[in-house]
């Protein structure tokens, strides 16, 4: 079991300060349908930034426009499909306030799950929990142009034209910008403190989610793999740079799609330079990632999935009687909770 | 205020590989970062603090600061990050989501209890249905990634190359640029080019002119002009004796 070998870099149990042990999650996220991510509302083009193409030579003068997926369009699907296990076993509490089953962003978090205890939440008056999970906006490796397209939306009345019975036009009748299906983006997840357990229910979260992004029932399929897993007493580059860097190795010119194993061998040999940053204690071989990625399918299997989460429930009874001291003195303090999901 | 508590400081670069946000204003549904960050929230970013994961009590209502500054203060001071140019932002829209399979947006609150939603049509208040009493929907101004600041931090310290600032924990890059001998001038009328946290100014100083951005948890002051010693770290200067919280005693 390899996880073992991350045990200097995992805690042994929940601790409530933190300690200088991070584990650095280096994740490939491929999109297997149109998918869409938009920081405004529909109507507005794909979710996009002007960077640096790479850090070296010439693709460091050249700027270019790149999708973004940004780190709250990923914790929030990955966060409400562990929640749906939780739920299912039954592992979710009722919060003191209202006596409601633990629910995102309804003002009574439970404050006793496991996602409330690794995930966070702000409670307006009651407590908070800090994210031990630091994620980061992801960069696709292509330019944006490169791998939007556009759709022109004909909605078409139950008549079969564009007009309805009085005769008005349809005002659906619009383009809409999408992401393409195979389309790369590289991310840096670094998770704070975490142990073995958690780092089980994390990546399981990471690997099985597998919709993001707006109107997920039809669109927004996306893959999820670990290409590199690292223990550190300090934080590791952030996805900017892994994009910059993997698309320096690439080389050009590039293409929509791009070959997924030539990307994941890039990648692979930028992460590899990382063993060498300051801090870096421990980089899981190919080997040891897969019996880490076997372990984590084991422990979520059918046969095993009860039994891991309420293991891991059971993690934090030794912390669940904070709720009981609640203070009488309720401070009426100003700094407003924002709590943000998408 | 003839000893330096500090012998030497280094000039730090601090660069945004993402959008930070603080909610340093509100206005209506719009959440403003203000172009600067605090040195307080440096501190605990650069790990000299501990603060625990879970606030409980009285830490989610009042800041600690000086608690957790205290122990300290001696050996490690840091100066508000001021932009280096002009500071650009973006806004972006949020929106908090429901794990529900049905939910409604009322009176600023996700509410996921279909059942009760009779009830409301009927003008009575089920409880999923109060207000909520943080924000659920709403705007915010973020400082833009690439946008880039500078403080100064006393001490002989390490820092770490990323440290995460802001509620959403942005990662931020830390360059120290230089490092300087920290000399002490004698009592004199000097300017200040660093913004200062007002609620860290030594009391012995005079202050004649300033500008004040007000923010959480205590307003900074840039374009300092005062009279009093002052410490002078390669070209710059800033008032001698700034401490974490230095003021706070005399309006408290
Ligand atoms: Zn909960």
């Amino acid at each position: 079991m390899s996880i073992s070998k991350l045990s200097t870099v995992l805690a042994a149990s929940y601790e409530n300060f933190p300690k200088g042990r991070f584990i650095t999650l280096v994740v490939l996220r491929t999109t297997h349908s149109e998918t869409i991510f938009r920081t405004e509302g529909s109507g507005e083009p794909m979710c996009s930034e002007f960077v640096q193409a790479g850090l070296e030579g010439e693709n460091q003068k050249t700027i270019i426009q790149r999708l973004v997926m940004t780190k709250r369009k990923q914790v929030a699907p990955e966060r409400r499909y562990g929640r749906e296990h939780l739920r299912a076993h039954e592992l979710l509490y009722t919060n003191i306030k209202d006596g409601s089953l633990c629910s995102l962003n309804t003002n009574a978090p439970c404050e006793m799950c496991v996602d409330c205890f690794l995930y966070g939440f702000a409670a307006g008056g009651g407590g908070a929990q800090k994210s031990r999970i630091w994620t980061e906006d992801a960069f696709s490796i292509l330019p944006a142009s490169d791998v939007v397209g556009d759709r022109t939306i004909n909605a078409i009345y139950e008549n079969g034209t564009m007009r309805d019975e009085k005769g008005n036009a349809s005002t659906a009748l619009n383009t809409s910008e999408y992401i393409k299906p195979g389309v790369h983006f590289l991310d840096v997840v670094t998770l704070k403190d975490v142990t073995a357990d958690e780092l089980r229910y994390i990546i399981g979260n990471i690997l099985f989610t597998s919709r993001y992004g707006a109107v997920s029932s039809r669109v927004g399929r996306m893959e999820n793999e670990i290409l590199g897993v690292f223990g550190s007493i300090t934080e590791l580059p952030s996805s900017l740079e892994l994009v910059q860097a993997t698309y320096d190795v690439l080389g050009k010119p590039l293409e929509h799609p791009l070959n997924i194993n030539q990307l994941i061998t890039a990648s692979k040999q930028v992460i590899a330079n990382w063993k060498n940053k300051r801090g870096v204690s421990v980089q899981l071989s190919e080997e040891e990632l897969a019996n880490l990625l076997t372990d984590v399918e084991t422990n979520w299997s059918e046969a095993e999935r009860d039994n891991f989460l309420k293991r891991l429930t059971q993690s934090y009874e030794p912390f669940r009687h904070v709720a009981t001291e609640k203070k009488k003195a309720k401070a009426k303090g100003k700094n407003t909770p924002v709590e943000v999901e998408s | 205020m003839s000893t330096i508590p500090f012998q030497q400081a280094k000039l730090v670069e601090l660069y945004c590989l993402e959008p930070v946000f603080f909610a340093s204003r509100e206005l209506s549904d719009t959440y403003y970062t203000e172009g600067v960050i605090g040195n307080y929230a440096l501190t605990y970013a650069l790990g000299r603090v501990n603060s625990p994961y879970r606030l409980q009590g009285q830490a989610t209502g009042r800041p600690t600061y000086k608690e957790d500054f205290q122990p300290i203060a001696q050996d490690f001071y840091i100066l508000p990050a001021s932009p280096v140019g002009r500071v650009t932002f973006r806004f972006e829209r949020f929106n908090a989501l429901s794990d529900a399979y049905w939910y409604a947006m009322t009176n600023n609150r996700v509410a996921t209890a279909r059942e009760d939603l009779p009830l409301q049509r009927q003008g009575k208040k089920p409880s999923s249905f109060r207000p909520s009493n943080f924000p659920q929907t709403g705007r915010l101004r973020m400082i833009e990634r690439r946008n880039k600041f500078q403080t100064l931090v006393f001490g002989n310290h390490q820092l770490p190359t990323y440290i995460r600032l802001g509620k959403f924990m942005s990662k931020v890059q830390v360059n120290v640029l230089n490092e300087f001998p920290v000399t002490l001038l004698p009592e004199g009328e000097y300017q200040s080019q660093h913004y200062l946290n007002a609620a860290d100014l030594p009391q012995q100083i005079e202050a004649l002119a300033f500008d004040l951005i007000s923010i959480p948890p205590a307003p900074i002051i840039k374009n300092l002009h005062f009279r009093g010693a002052a410490w002078q770290i390669g070209e710059m200067i800033v008032p001698a004796g700034l401490h974490f919280c230095g003021r706070e005693s005399s309006n408290e």
